[in-house]
């Protein structure tokens, strides 16, 4: 493969000519190998597909990815390698796409705040027997303040969103898909409803300090 | 509520800054501090308000680090070596 610099990617990649067709070609096995090192080294999860599997796998994504750049070629900057700009794109396309086959079957609209709170604070003392009642006591009312200001500082989507990111690990863009918004909306409702839930803790007297020594064991 | 659980909420809730760079304005970083990165650079130095962003957003985190982990690939021409 030859080396281009960042102008002469960006001359062939625009360019309808033989050149372009090689461009595209340079910059799609690229793409690939730099997926397939990522899915083959990193991805523990995949372990189980033969080499074959995350070929092709890798030969898909950077199918899509190329498209991507091309429809994004105008954006960018040239304050970095092309080929460092291309493969950010690629990693993106490649990890969303990981990230929807592993939550297919995640649901947004089970996680209610109806469930788990409450009866599980009870749970949490029996799992972790205490020598001392009074920690256990305290815990619990702790515990009690939590799931008010969870219900009560958060609107239903805040709590969903929070639940689910923060708490059960799904990743934004799958939550936000379902929730009909897009990953930079979401983030920043989950961000407000961090500092929400804080405020509205710091606000009866407890401070992340007190809880995090008290719920340390 | 379990106690990983709550240990996550009270994680998440601590490690929310107060700047709050976004998703989009984070990923408009990448390509450049990825290089430094990747060249031995200190994110926490370069930019420290990626870090942050990085530190409580998983999504972002997780594309950085395989960003980076593909770029010292790269460089190292390791990648070069799996497919022909
Ligand atoms: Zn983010």
């Amino acid at each position: 493969m030859i080396e281009r610099t960042n102008e002469q990617w960006i001359a062939d990649l625009t360019t309808s000519s033989a050149g372009q067709t090689q461009a595209l070609q340079d910059l799609r096995e690229r793409l690939q190998r730099g997926i397939f090192y990522y899915l083959s080294r990193e991805r523990s999860d995949l372990a189980q597909l033969s080499t074959q599997e995350l070929t092709q796998m890798a030969e898909d994504l950077a199918q899509d990815a190329t498209l991507r750049v091309m429809e994004n070629l105008d954006s960018f900057r040239g304050d970095s390698r092309f080929t460092t700009w291309a493969t950010k794109i690629a990693v993106r396309v490649a990890i969303s796409d990981l990230r929807r086959a592993r939550y297919k079957d995640f649901r947004l609209d089970d996680v209610t705040a109806e469930d788990e709170l409450l009866p599980a604070a009870a749970n949490l003392n029996n799992h972790n027997p205490l020598p001392n009642p009074e920690s256990a006591a305290e815990r619990s009312d702790v515990m009690t303040k939590i799931d008010s200001a969870l219900r009560e500082a958060l609107t239903d989507r805040q709590y969903q969103a929070l639940e689910a990111v923060a708490l059960r690990g799904v990743p934004l863009e799958v939550v936000a898909e379902q929730m009909g918004t897009n990953r930079n909306a979401l983030y920043k409702l989950v961000h407000d409803a961090r500092r929400k839930l804080r405020t509205s803790l710091e606000a009866q007297g407890l401070s992340m300090d007190y809880m995090m020594d008290l719920f340390q064991d | 509520m379990l106690q990983d659980q709550l240990d996550k909420l009270l994680q998440s809730i601590l490690r929310a800054h107060e700047d709050g760079m976004d998703c989009e304005s984070c990923n408009a970083e990448f390509e450049c501090l990825a290089e430094q990165v990747a060249a031995g650079g200190d994110i926490h130095a370069l930019l420290p308000a990626v870090e942050a962003h990085l530190t409580c957003c998983s999504d972002c985190r997780e594309e950085f680090e395989a960003l980076v982990l593909i770029i010292r690939a790269e460089n190292g021409g390791l990648t070069s070596q799996l497919t022909d």
